[in-house]
């Protein structure tokens, strides 16, 4: 009957009533329907278009993962590719204590011999502690760094002794859940910090430590969050930092829910520039020869410090620098007297190496020839309300004799005839009172008076090296201006930067400053010069026997306090060989030296010990064989008598 | 308004609501297949082992048993509902025993293993309740007035609500209750019954969730699975710690909770980070990498998938796919031949319905967390299945309608 039902002819009035109830009950159910679709459609609204923000940001929280690669720092090398300093890549290693639990001892005793770290430290270490949060929640600390620094190869004989660890206990009857306590303990408790960490190292210990420098721990902040990373400190690790360090890489990816990385969400990746490798001047044969060379002067005269200086005259390039006291650049220490590079940080009067400026500059200005001859006063010379002394009672001597003998008398009567303005301009185009410019840090200037603030006594004192302070490294180079014609070169120390598959990337060339003194005033000078090494010289020590030298002795009081520090010197000698072709510049400077002070008994002799194994091993063409030959056939008196050295050094001594 | 005359050419089928049925199934393959090809093992499964070309195996067998069934009259079907309904009884019973019942590694009994392939007895039970219920509430309208014959169709409600509770599945249990409510509804119960079942059913929902959410601890609580009431709490936002507890107590119970929650604070991250177009067909980085739990993203979660992947477009164009299948129903409710179409029409409108509410309502927090799968897009044979076999008994109405 409900089949038939239409509203113009229904059968009943019920079952009219009844349909009419179950269409007004569809419609109803109908409308509840379409409401709950509105809910829903409100919700999506809600989330998807008005927190869209919110929500996506969480989810790029959920998933984003972004970390640094982290690039090799570039290698140190010397001249002839020997590493000085180097980098490999080292594990911090890090534990769990809360997975370790009771088992720290032993764990401890298995890790202390691999790690090399007292077993009672390291199991207390691994003890699990425990702290109350602000919740109130007792929370058992989950991260102690064991070891920085630790190998590869350490990390994986750690790794495969854990995965053998032995507990003592029959696995076969522990629980499941002790079984799986025991799987974390031998694979997650001990782990290896995921970001690498560099360990540099210097093989050669201390060889040219205060060159190199060293490196240190820096916090540096890496797109918001703090990063721990290897830079230099100190010396060339300093100054050469950002070639030597490189340049982050960088992988910005997603991850799962366990932190673990997608491949193929990766969507950069960046590898890192690894550092430059650095290529000195230095020579580390020619380095060691000097530090022995400065160790045996340490051990004989025990001086406060000792310097010395290699440099090619011609180019300026630094072949060996060194100071004692110096320290280990793979645990540079505390000691800021050992650390500091003497050569560039410390000013000293120079003392008599310094008359090579005046007399270079008067020779210059042809304002006096070698043979002209000063009164030197017998010793005592008042000037200025002072009195100036020389070792020696001279009478008139020739600017040659003057240079031999290191007059000061004779200095002072030929700065006060070069004149003030003169005197001060060859003090500054020598590089005095100005850096040179060598790429290390921490290099002073020194104290050159200007002319309008000189005393009246400074144009007799400046001369022999008094009232001026200067860097050992400027005396060098000064020295070396003299060797090279007049030409006054920038101290280089880095030739070349490369790239690890051995590409130039950078090449330095040598670079003059400025000519000071005419070639011809240099060679005068220099003819000068070679009569110190004679046996009338100061320092016939420092004389060669395949070789010409021309040098200069420095003796200088030291100045303290309120004066002169009476017994106190700075004794030094700078020299040159072979004289007239120069390829060699050698320094030795001593800070109070004990036993004897003259620069010719102290500085003199290790001079020579580093001249003639450096002569030797550059194979330097020897200029005085013919001439010592000559020398010795008529001086036959026997092979005992002879003193090759003293004859070399006195053969050339005519201009 | 109904009306039709005997020279109305009609169609054979509801045309548009087909039409429905088959966006949703290309949706369905399309985000199943991008839910589950997340890992390399999955893309390395054999072919036959893959979500995506199961889901259409169980498409084309739904699809074959919808149409099967269109060819019977339902007036003959519903003759044989009640031996249909035993039949799944039945399976419900066995599913719970322990030997026959399998828990798929989900902590739930709820599969009967069948080697290939298991089934979930109580997809079909749905379609044999439908069935039985619709032909119980065909009779007489005035025979619905007897008191007995009131609670005649509660019982049938109530026995496989109960043994579903008990496999546990909250989810499935559930959708028996609004949908029997609804085809007593419109079969024309008086509505003072209606009336008091509300108010009783009202009661007891309020009851039941007082005690779950806040009886002290040593109080009578009713028998939950743990996860249950955790997600409960979860959703109602009541902490996990029982008041007095201790801080320790307190700071454990919040971890805890956070944990639980986590599955539901992922699918809202997901789908808010969807935006207005999604990140792409494929593209969810939610889904694949296992934000959204990989177990449950391509059947209890894929509307999550679609949102995120697709954007508010994508999840409006389901909306609006259900809104049109539902309507169509209703439609055809209304053009039904006799009460018994109309009921059954009714009956799975509101299955459907229930469905996809409690579904999309947990995916984005607007419903507690409860194992429903969205029908026809989630994964899983037998809800495929059953879900097209009750939109072929929808046909079915609608090709026997009135004016045939």
């Amino acid at each position: 009957m409900e089949t038939t039902g239409t509203l113009t002819h229904g059968p009943d009035p019920l079952t009219r009533m009844a349909k009419r109830l179950q269409l007004r009950r569809l419609l109803l159910l109908a409308l509840l329907l379409g409401a709950a679709f509105l809910g829903l459609g409100y919700r999506l609204v809600d989330l998807q278009i008005l927190r869209h923000d919110e929500l996506h940001a969480k989810a790029l929280r959920n998933t984003l993962y972004q970390t640094t690669l982290e690039p090799r720092r570039g290698d140190i090398l010397d001249a002839n590719g020997h590493i000085l300093a180097t980098s490999s890549f080292v594990k911090t290693i890090c534990a769990d204590p809360s997975l370790i639990g009771p088992h720290h001892a032993q764990v401890a005793r298995l890790l202390a011999p691999l790690l090399q770290l007292p077993e009672a430290d390291l199991a207390e270490r691994l003890q699990p502690r425990l702290r109350q949060n602000e919740h109130g929640h007792i929370l058992t600390n989950r991260y102690v760094v064991l070891k920085r620094k630790v190998k590869p190869d350490t990390w994986l004989e750690i790794r495969h002794a854990l995965s053998n660890l032995h507990l003592g206990l029959d696995e076969k009857s522990l629980s499941k859940a002790q079984r799986a306590a025991l799987h974390d303990l031998r694979s997650k408790a001990i782990f290896a910090d995921p970001l690498d960490d560099q360990l540099r190292e210097y093989p050669n210990k201390s060889l040219a430590a205060h060159v190199l420098g060293h490196v240190g721990l820096s916090e540096r902040l890496l797109q918001g969050s703090p990063i721990l990373e290897t830079s230099g400190k100190d010396g060339l690790e300093l100054s050469l930092n950002s070639k030597l360090a490189g340049v982050h890489g960088w992988r910005s990816s997603e991850t799962d829910r366990r932190r673990r990385e997608q491949l193929t969400w990766r969507a950069q990746h960046v590898e890192p520039r690894d550092g430059y490798n650095v290529v000195l001047t230095i020579d580390s044969v020619i380095q060691h020869f000097l530090e022995s060379a400065l160790a045996e002067g340490m051990e004989k005269h025990d001086p406060v410090s000792i310097s010395g200086l290699v440099v090619r005259p011609r180019t300026g390039e630094i072949l060996a620098m060194a100071n004692l006291p110096t320290f280990d650049p793979n645990q540079p220490g505390s000691n800021p007297d050992a650390r500091r590079n003497r050569i560039i940080t410390d000013v000293m009067e120079p003392g008599s190496t310094f008359k090579i400026v005046v007399v270079s500059g008067a020779l210059n200005d042809q304002l006096v020839r070698l043979s002209d001859q000063f009164d030197c006063e017998h010793g005592h010379f008042a000037f200025g309300g002072r009195v100036l002394h020389d070792h020696g009672s001279y009478g008139s001597l020739s600017v040659e004799r003057i240079i031999t003998k290191s007059s000061n008398i004779g200095a002072a009567k030929i700065g006060i005839k070069l004149g003030n303005q003169r005197l001060y301009d060859y003090v500054c185009n020598f590089g005095f009172g100005a850096r040179t410019g060598i790429p290390l840090p921490g290099e002073v200037k020194g104290i050159v008076h200007e002319v309008k603030d000189w005393s009246k006594v400074s144009i007799a004192q400046i001369p022999m090296g008094h009232g001026i302070a200067v860097t050992r490294l400027q005396m060098a180079m000064a020295m070396c201006a003299i060797a090279n014609d007049g030409w006054l070169m920038r101290p280089m120390l880095v030739q070349r930067l490369e790239d690890r598959e051995g590409r130039v990337v950078a090449r330095y060339t040598p670079q003059r400053v400025r000519q000071v003194i005419s070639a011809q005033a240099a060679r005068q000078t220099v003819a000068a010069l070679k009569t110190v090494v004679s046996s009338e010289g100061t320092a016939p020590k420092a004389a060669l026997e395949h070789y010409s030298v021309a040098g200069k002795t420095g003796t200088a009081q030291k100045a303290g306090v309120g004066g002169y520090m009476p017994g106190k010197y700075i004794s030094s000698f700078i020299g040159f060989f072979p004289a007239d072709n120069p390829e060699l510049c050698i320094t030795i400077v001593m800070d109070e030296p004990r036993q004897g002070y003259y620069g010719g008994q102290t500085a003199a002799p290790l001079f020579r010990q580093v001249a003639e194994r450096a002569a030797n091993y550059l194979n330097i063409r020897p200029d005085q064989i013919e001439i010592k030959q000559a020398d010795n056939q008529p001086a036959t008196a026997g092979p005992s008598t002879r003193n090759p050295g003293t004859v070399a050094a006195r053969s050339p001594a005519n201009p | 308004m109904f009306d039709a005359t005997l020279t109305d050419r009609q169609g054979r089928l509801d045309r548009l609501q087909i039409v429905a049925l088959l966006g949703l199934m290309f949706l369905g393959v399309a985000f199943v297949y991008s839910a589950t090809m997340t890992t390399d093992y999955a893309r390395s499964l054999p072919w036959y082992h893959q979500g995506w070309i199961r889901q259409m195996v169980w498409y084309a067998a739904g699809i074959g048993a919808a149409v099967a069934i269109c060819l019977v009259d339902y007036h003959t079907l519903t003759r044989w509902s009640f031996v249909i309904y035993w039949i799944t009884i039945a399976g419900l019973v066995l599913v719970l025993i322990p030997g026959i019942g399998s828990t798929q590694g989900w902590g739930a009994r709820r599969w009967i293993n069948l080697g290939f392939f298991s089934i979930q007895p109580s997809e079909f039970a749905k379609i044999g309740f439908l069935l039985a219920q619709a032909h119980f509430l065909s009779r007489p309208s005035d025979e619905l007035h007897l008191r007995w014959n009131f609670w005649k169709p509660i019982g049938m409600m109530v026995l496989p609500f109960v043994l579903i509770f008990k496999e546990p599945d909250l989810g499935s249990a559930l959708v028996f209750l609004p949908t029997g409510l609804a085809m007593m509804f419109v079969a024309g119960t008086p509505r003072k019954y209606l009336f008091r079942l509300a108010g009783v059913t009202g009661l007891l929902a309020a009851l039941f969730l007082v005690d779950v959410l806040f009886a002290p601890p040593g109080w009578w609580k009713i028998k939950l699975e743990d996860y249950q009431r955790q997600r409960l709490l979860v959703y109602f936002g009541v902490d996990f710690a029982p008041p007095g507890a201790s801080a320790e107590e307190k700071a454990r119970a919040r971890k805890l909770q956070l944990e639980k929650s986590y599955q539901i604070r992922q699918a809202l991250i997901s789908v808010g980070s969807g935006g207005w177009t999604g990140k792409g067909w494929h593209q969810g980085n939610q889904t694949a990498l296992g934000f959204l739990p990989p177990g449950a993203a391509h059947n209890d979660f894929i509307f999550s998938v679609i949102a995120e992947e697709k954007g508010f477009v994508g999840s409006v164009t389901v909306l609006t796919l259900y809104a049109v299948i539902l309507f169509t129903g209703l439609r055809i409710a209304g053009q039904a031949r006799d009460r018994l179409g109309k009921v059954l029409a009714v009956g799975v409108v509101v299955l459907l319905f229930s469905h996809v509410f409690i579904n999309i309502g947990m995916n984005i927090r607007i419903m507690p967390v409860t194992g429903i799968p969205l029908p026809l897009l989630s994964y899983g044979g037998s809800s495929v299945v059953c879900s097209l076999i009750a939109m072929g008994l929808l046909q079915n109405v609608y090709i026997h309608r009135k004016g045939y």
